[in-house]
């Protein structure tokens, strides 16, 4: 390479490349690295060259089992993540399909109104829900079922029935801003079916339902499992929204915590335990990169790659 | 994405069809209106508005009023705080991130889409990687770095040195999914374009500047919106290194407030709530095909 080209890539990728050492690569490195050493209460000084080996992943497994925090944030995360995937991925294809029918004008309007929890601030979104599940008769569901006589008393929903009760307030609350994800995938994928398919199924006397089975279906195919693996990574690690809900009391402080949650209250919670905290992240790592490896086959990267014209 | 394929299908299905489908949309949306629009009502009322049929409102200006004043409580000795200071940090964070993340990523971007260069490959397959990466896995090492970086320039505690930090830092999150957006935008612009300027002899630089970045210009508007509205919705950035050096921002304040609720009057809330919301939609309002657009240009590639 010339030495006009070297520095003509350094000035387009330079600061994309600094900016992806300095905050990815730089912090995985480090996260790995703490995971193997006692680090506590953020004292770097101290605990930094204290290396413990596998100590931390014993730990790990060993509260996995036994301690009541960690043994239920593994289960809830279990069902959390199913449950909120299924609904993400059926809501989503069920909310495409549906606009897809619909006038222009109207179905925008609901596919904005559905985008609107995704981009909404994320303290203001946990306030919504705050009011919405608070426990006293100025939450709104005890307002609701009061006033429709379905309950005397107002009800504690995060504690109602644990963890029963918590963990319908995760997979509601997740699953309102999962769903447009899928949603948006699916809906440009639907539009993008040739004009040609539809009209001929049409043509031949295809109801609604044959039309959304034979034709629309059968092309979503690969859009469904690339939904499904990308939602299941970003409910595996999600945690913002969860941990509003869980300093507010909404939720449970036992059974509200999944694991993603874990790593962050362990690391800048009471405990400042940075070496097992790390340790959690690590796991998730793995898990991620699994994840985020089939998600980039099921893109097709290799057609999308191909060599650009640009080079004379 | 607007092709005619949509509107034909929905010229074939019958009324009384898309009146029922309409009516089983508004039906499951009745969650986000209900609480949307309670928050909004609520901050315009004497008390907080739970039933949905409004017969709890007693209108009312004195949230507003009390919330701009910086003050939590209606009475006048109550505790007060500094709101200007907290929307100025909320919008500079918001504004830093925008415009980092999409200069990086416009460069970024014309790289990978134009010219051919060993690693392009794994440079561009990393970047779907890292925009699926786990955030919380990072933020321990973020932060690590944080600390030794302050600690060896001696700048822990300084509210610049965080300020900056928070901004590089939540900023490259968003870069690969930009860059991505922006690859989008370059591949669909005719080779030709600039072929004949680049055989006259300009430069690289000059063919991105004067020919490829005006016309991206409804990319850059859609990706500014878009990484604007990432940084003015976070929370946790603020929470973990602005927040424990005194450095308010709406996100924390209201963490805050609704964690110490019972002392607090619970509609000043709504009120700051409601106007932490504002530009989210205003955004949406004037901009909402750029805004699906980019949701959708951006994972199709």
């Amino acid at each position: 390479m010339s030495k006009t080209r070297i520095l003509t890539l350094a000035f387009f990728l330079g600061p994309a490349t600094a900016l992806v050492v300095f905050f990815f690569v730089f912090p995985l490195i480090l996260t790995i690295y703490i995971s193997f050493t006692d680090m506590r209460n953020w004292n770097v000084e101290r605990y930094a060259n204290d290396i413990v080996g596998l100590k931390n992943y014993e730990a790990l497994v060993h509260l996995s089992r036994y301690d009541p925090k960690f043994e239920s944030a593994v289960i809830t995360t279990i069902v959390f993540v199913t449950v909120t995937l299924f609904i993400n991925v059926v809501g989503g294809l069920t909310l495409a399909i549906l606009t897809y029918f619909l006038e222009e004008r109207v179905s925008l309007s609901f596919r904005l109104l559905w985008l609107l929890p995704r981009m909404t601030p994320v303290a203001v979104y946990s306030l919504l829900w705050y009011y919405f599940f608070h426990s006293s008769n100025i939450g709104t569901l005890n307002r609701i079922f009061m006033s429709l006589g379905i309950i005397e008393e107002p009800i504690a929903w995060g504690s109602y029935n644990l963890p029963l009760g918590t963990w319908a307030i995760l997979i509601f609350v997740n699953g309102l801003v999962g769903v447009s994800f899928g949603m948006i995938i699916f809906y440009s994928a639907i539009r993008s079916i040739p004009w040609e398919y539809i009209a001929a199924a049409r043509v031949d006397g295809a109801g609604n339902l044959t039309l959304i089975r034979s034709i629309i279906l059968p092309q979503l195919r690969w859009h469904i499992m690339f939904v499904t693996v990308w939602q299941m990574l970003s409910l595996l690690t999600t945690y913002a929204h969860i941990f509003l809900l869980y300093e507010w009391g909404t939720i449970d402080r036992i059974w509200g915590q999944t694991w993603s949650l874990l790593v962050f209250t362990t690391a800048f919670g009471d405990i400042k335990r940075q070496g097992l905290a790390a340790a959690a992240a690590t796991v998730l790592v793995v898990i991620g990169i699994v994840l985020g490896l089939i998600a980039l086959r099921l893109l097709g990267f290799q057609r999308m790659m191909t060599i650009p014209r640009g080079e004379i | 994405m607007a092709g005619p394929a949509g509107e034909v299908l929905a010229a074939t299905v019958s009324r009384r069809l898309k009146i029922v489908i309409a009516l089983a949309l508004l039906t499951a949306s009745t969650p986000i209106l209900l609480t949307y629009g309670l928050l909004i009502i609520s901050s315009f009322s004497e008390n907080m508005v739970t039933d949905p049929l409004l017969r709890d409102l007693s209108p009312t200006l004195s949230n507003w009023i009390t919330f701009l004043q910086g003050r939590l409580t209606y009475a006048p000795e109550g505790l007060e705080r500094n709101v200007v200071e907290m929307v100025v940090v909320t919008l500079v964070v918001a504004l830093g991130v925008a415009f980092t993340a999409t200069l990086v990523s416009l460069l970024a971007a014309y790289s990978i889409s134009r010219m051919n260069f060993r690693g392009r490959r794994v440079f561009t397959a990393s970047l779907i990687l890292l925009h699926a990466f786990p955030g919380v896995a990072l933020i321990i090492g973020v932060y690590m770095v944080f600390l030794s970086v302050g600690k060896a320039l001696g700048l822990l505690g300084n509210e610049f040195y965080a300020l900056t930090y928070v901004i590089l830092a939540r900023a490259a999150l968003e870069v690969p999914m930009a860059t991505w957006l922006f690859k989008g935008f370059f591949d669909k612009i005719p080779w030709e374009i600039e072929w004949s300027a680049l055989v006259d002899g300009a430069s690289r630089v000059t063919v991105w500047r004067k020919i490829l970045v005006p016309m991206v210009k409804p990319g850059i508007a859609a990706v500014l919106i878009f990484t604007f509205l990432a940084g003015w919705e976070e929370f946790i950035y603020f929470y973990v290194f602005l927040a424990p050096l005194g450095i308010d921002s709406l996100p924390t304040f209201i963490e805050e407030i609704v964690g110490a609720a019972e002392y607090y009057q619970l509609t000043i809330v709504a009120a700051a709530g409601t106007f932490y919301l504002l530009p989210t939609i205003i955004f949406f309002v004037f901009t909402q095909k750029l805004l699906l657009e980019a949701y959708s240009g951006g994972l199709k590639g």
